[in-house]
């Protein structure tokens, strides 16, 4: 019999089959990227579906990579966090895939956009599933750069321009992160992440671990566009196409990110009052800050863009005050977001698809000619901008009640300000876009195809029905294994060498 | 723990408040089917009422605060979605403002809720008892007050009711800001000043302090308004003031007062609303220089409006004069707590009643009094809508005026049984304390000041008509009066002379340029930080990376230090 941790590997190793195949026999046959490329994300789900389960009956699952002894060979973890992202990714990926089947009709090459999609998707569950530091790095990498390909898909002016500040942004990121891994490997002496955690729970404090601190919070700050890290985003995510955006505002910048920065804080460097407060400025920042610029905005997409580093700060916020409470806000707050965000990116798109353009002052009055659209896109602004029962009010509840709870109550305020700017901006976005008086040059639009529309309701539903993952039996299942894992902080790695299957 | 006890609670006070969410209900049900038969998207109409409803029922009886906030919030987005229904151009701005105040002071909310659950453990309403001795507890008072205030409308956060009584469907506004949100609002004040949390003195000065400046001020823009539902919002914000100036009090007279003031304002306000619907509806438009003369054309509406005027004015013996009686009583009752500043609420109050009387006598004038628009502009106009000549205005249809109807005799019902019928079966039983009454009719200090209150507002009323009403032959130029449209005394203008009062003209004219809307001041200080953040992302690379370099180097500094 197979142990059931053979699952772990099959994350990488299924999506990067599914982007061979199609980069191999994709050219030729029209139908196999939209075949292969649905079939692999939902494979993946189902597979992140069993792993949670597995999480849950089971307890925290470990594989070796070609049976090397763990300290020496790399590790696979799949641990409660690991299990959370993985069906975020994959849910967002799989919606998403989905909806390109209509929306990338528009571009040539399709076989082309699912090669790139799904070495992303193989990077982000690489990064995921990954127990060791350089591994990690390695997938970010891969993750990094199919998404530079993406943002410049449309290989327009501006898209280019847009690709080329993000790649050389990310990249310095990425040398900042390589940097750290160096510095970490030099004073270890390992790369696997419970062993390092280990080593450097026996040294002493050092200048060495400050110098990493910094290289780590800038470098994944970079990639999870942390004000003020966070420049390129306005610009790389607006490029992309519709679902990319959704793909990097969804679920990249998390994985890459905040994922990241969480395990290696919580669980291998540790977590102290310092850095607690570092995240909770760098969070309440993004957060005000984000909302700010995206107020202004009239660009459809850019403002949505700019939320994400808004709400990105809720995130950071609320697993930064390193409470139950308040890493179960942050995660819940991770997962809906991914959720609402993504969903709101293809409303975006599905309305660009329909007229054209995405400048906010020309739309008006689309909710009459695209109902299911603007309906989605009602549920999404509302949840982004906390109004019960929507999902996004309660990760945003549960963050600010935890702010209180630890005496914060300065933190808690700000994220009350953003909020209520949130719901302004989203309003304003509802009133230009899909109310008021319907325009006459709209006359001839009609509603997207039903895949596009199968994509949004489905995400949308996930907003309507969100609270219901806080009710405890479910919260056990998803949430607080999770939470658990950045709680139990350093004894991560007792548990990843009790854990080898 | 019986879940039942845990999540809802039937006490007298909340099933008081449901039941006549129920009658509203109703009432703007069945108005709706005459008012609204012309327009599309009505499934949606309807089922968003019926959410409202149900939504609002939750709030009414739900004992967590949690479960509490999700109804509550969930009313903001309906309302949202409701004055989208209207049918001018500037709708879906008022529902976005509506929905940014309302919605914004939820979030507001959301913070006190978590100061409350801080504070005792426990989110079950009926187990919450702070004394409010510390900042925090103050804190979560007011960040659950100012939710309260925004959904009742009381200043600062009244500036949505002018609003969405102008720009949305005149049920939505008969139902929400007139009623629904005046109960909820009212009843939420209630349900925090009395029961959870324990009042000082202080914040109840705070409180009353709001409530007079809130009539005050609202029905002196009140008195200048030009549009027929504008006009009746602004005093919808100043009846607000009535209620909070009564729970204010913190006597069990003031605060039966208030909540009997919540009741009848519901009540003749609605009336209003929807006599003035049935005029909109008949002739086209709510502005008061286009209506006049519409007593003749609908006698229903005309009576059931008076009705409802002089009950919101405090004519004794309508229901309006019982509750604004109580909630004097209640004010004179403070000075025994040794402060002097009763007696400036007191002026404020029975000031405000005056002004009231005095502005719905130019409405009356303007809408159902005065010379009609001559026929000749009506008979332009309805052949311009399509020359059907038998399309003359005519009394509205019955589904619209058996609401009005039934709230005017609600009116009469509750002033002249104020005792027997409202205070003996609702309003008493929901408060827990004693309340001292003196008899109704036993006319005191209080009923005399009311009569010198509409004496001065008669005062008003003709001091203003008298200069602008002189007939006199009219000589322009020999030409024929007749044909001149605008030639008549339609009066709106009745009292633009106070715009005209040394330190008021220059409040009016800041006030038409919205300088004292929270929403407008809100705007504009966030689109400020705006254009200074949008300034510094120049799409320079280079900038981009020096500022990756600066937290570099701050974050070094913090953690080297």
């Amino acid at each position: 019999m197979i142990a059931i941790s053979h699952i772990i590997p099959l994350f990488v190793a299924i999506s990067l089959l599914g982007a061979f195949i199609i980069s191999i026999i994709g050219k030729r046959l029209k139908w196999i990227p939209d075949v292969i490329g649905n079939i692999t994300t939902l494979i993946l789900l189902g597979l992140s579906v069993l792993a949670m389960w597995t999480i849950v009956t089971k307890g925290t699952l470990v594989y070796s990579v070609g049976s090397w002894k763990l300290p020496i060979g790399i590790a696979l973890v799949l641990d409660g966090l690991t299990a959370f992202m993985l069906i975020t990714v994959n849910l967002i990926a799989f919606s998403v895939s989905i909806y390109s089947i209509s929306y990338m009709e528009r571009f040539t090459s399709k076989w082309k956009f699912y090669t790139l999609f799904l070495l992303m998707v193989a990077g982000m569950n690489g990064v995921v599933v990954s127990g060791d530091i350089f591994n990690l790095f390695v997938f970010l990498e891969i993750a990094s750069v199919a998404s530079y390909a993406l943002v410049a898909f449309g290989t327009e002016r501006h898209e280019l321009e847009a690709a080329f500040k993000y790649t050389v942004m990310s990249s310095v990121g990425s040398l900042f992160l390589l940097l750290g891994i160096v510095f970490l490997y030099s004073y270890t002496s390992t790369l696997n992440m419970a062993d390092m955690a280990n080593i450097l729970a026996q040294k002493s404090a050092s200048n060495i671990i400050i110098m990493v601190i910094v290289l780590f919070i800038t470098g994944f700050g970079l990639k999870a566009a942390l004000v003020p890290f966070h420049a390129w985003l306005p610009d790389a995510h607006p490029s992309a196409p519709a679902p990319i955006s959704a793909m990097l505002s969804g679920v990249l910048i998390k994985s890459l990110g905040i994922y990241t920065l969480c395990r290696i804080f919580y669980n291998v460097i540790g977590i102290n009052p310092t850095l607690s407060s570092i995240l909770m400025i760098l969070g309440t920042l993004s957060m005000v800050i984000g909302v700010f610029l995206a107020i202004g905005q009239w660009d459809f997409k850019r403002l949505l863009a700019y939320h994400s580093i808004s709400q990105i700060g809720y995130v950071i916020l609320g697993i930064g005050l390193g409470t139950p409470l308040g890493i179960i806000g942050g995660l819940f707050h991770l997962f809906n977001h991914s959720v609402f965000k993504s969903l709101l990116f293809l409303n975006s798109g599905a309305v660009e698809y329909a007229t054209g353009t995405r400048d906010l002052k020309k739309m008006g009055g689309l909710i009459a000619k695209m109902p299911v659209t603007g309906t989605t896109s009602l549920v999404a602004s509302m949840s982004i901008a906390g109004i019960p029962p929507f999902n996004g009010f309660w990760s945003k509840l549960i963050i600010i009640i935890a702010a209180v709870q630890a005496n914060r109550l300065g933190y808690a305020f700000w994220a009350v300000l953003a909020s209520i700017l949130t719901l302004a901006s989203f309003t304003k976005v509802m009133k230009y876009a899909f109310f008021g008086k319907p325009r006459k040059r709209w006359s001839e639009v009609k509603e997207v195809p039903i895949f596009m529309k199968l994509a949004m309701v489905t995400l949308a539903i996930i907003c309507v029905i969100g609270g219901v993952l806080l009710i405890s039996n479910i919260n056990q299942i998803f949430l607080k294994p999770a939470s658990d894992v950045l709680l139990e902080g350093t004894k991560y790695a007792d548990i990843v060498f009790k854990g080898i299957q | 723990m019986n879940l039942t006890t845990q999540f809802f609670k039937f006490d007298n006070l909340s099933m008081f408040v449901g039941i006549f969410i129920g009658i509203f209900f109703l009432l703007i049900i069945i108005y709706s089917f005459g008012f609204m038969s012309q327009k599309k998207r009505l499934i949606y109409y309807y089922s968003y009422l019926i959410l409202t409803f149900i939504s609002s029922l939750g709030a009414v009886f739900s004992n967590n605060l949690i479960l509490f906030m999700v109804f509550w919030g969930f009313l903001g987005l309906l309302l949202y979605l409701l004055i989208g229904f209207g049918q001018t151009e500037h709708a879906s701005y008022t529902a976005k403002k509506a929905f940014i105040i309302i919605g914004g002071t939820d979030a507001l909310m959301l913070l006190g809720l978590a100061i409350i659950w801080q504070l005792t453990g426990s989110l079950q309403m009926d187990r919450i008892n702070i004394t409010l001795n510390t900042k925090i507890a103050v804190l979560a008072y007011m960040c659950l007050a100012v939710g309260a205030f925004a959904k009742a409308g009381a200043m600062p956060f009244h500036t949505w009711v002018p609003d969405t009584a102008q720009d949305a469907p005149t049920p939505v506004t008969a139902f929400f800001p007139a009623s629904l949100d005046k109960l909820l609002g009212i009843y939420f004040l209630a349900r925090i000043s009395l029961y959870m949390f324990k009042m000082s003195p202080a914040l109840n000065t705070v409180l009353m302090m709001i409530g007079s400046f809130t009539i005050v001020a609202a029905v002196m823009m009140a008195l200048v308004q030009h549009d027929l539902k504008k006009l009746l919002g602004y005093h919808a914000v100043s009846q607000v003031g009535y209620m909070v100036l009564g729970i204010g009090t913190g006597n069990p007279i003031g605060i039966a007062g208030g909540l009997f003031h919540m009741l009848n304002n519901a009540i003749y306000k609605s009336c209003l609303f929807l006599s003035g619907g049935a005029v909109e509806k008949e002739a086209g438009t709510t502005d008061l220089e286009k209506l006049g003369g519409f007593a003749k054309i609908m006698p229903i509406s005309f009576i059931t409006f008076l009705i409802a005027s002089l009950a919101i004015s405090g004519v004794p013996p309508l229901n309006g004069f019982a509750s604004k009686w109580m909630i004097y009583q209640g004010i004179i009752k403070t000075a025994g707590n040794g402060s002097h500043l009763w007696i400036i609420w007191l002026i404020a109050a029975m000031f405000g009643s005056a002004l009231t009387l005095a502005s719905f006598m130019k409405l009356i004038h303007a809408v159902f009094l005065g010379q009609s628009v001559n026929e000749k502009f009506l008979s332009n106009q309805t052949s311009m809508n399509g020359g059907v000549i038998n399309n003359k205005p005519r009394e509205a249809s019955p589904a619209m005026w058996i609401p009005q109807v039934f709230l005017a005799v609600l009116c009469v019902i509750f002033g002249v049984f104020a005792y027997r019928i409202p205070l003996k079966m609702f309003i008493f039983p929901s408060l827990e304390g004693k309340v001292e009454f003196f008899g109704i009719w036993n006319a005191s200090l209080a009923t005399i000041l009311i009569i010198v209150g509409i004496i001065v507002g008669v005062i008003i009323y003709f001091l203003g008509t008298i200069t602008k009403t002189r007939e006199t032959e009219a000589f322009i130029g020999g030409e024929i009066l007749e044909k001149q449209t605008n030639m008549r005394v339609s009066g709106t203008e009745f009292y633009d002379t106070i715009k005209d009062i040394t330190p008021l003209d220059t409040i009016y004219k800041l006030a038409e340029r919205k300088v004292f809307d929270i929403y407008d001041i809100g705007t504009k200080m966030t689109f400020g930080f705006n254009k200074i953040l949008s300034y510094l992302h120049n799409g320079i690379l280079l900038t981009y990376l020096s500022w990756c370099l600066l937290g570099m180097i701050i974050l070094f500094y913090i953690l080297l230090r």
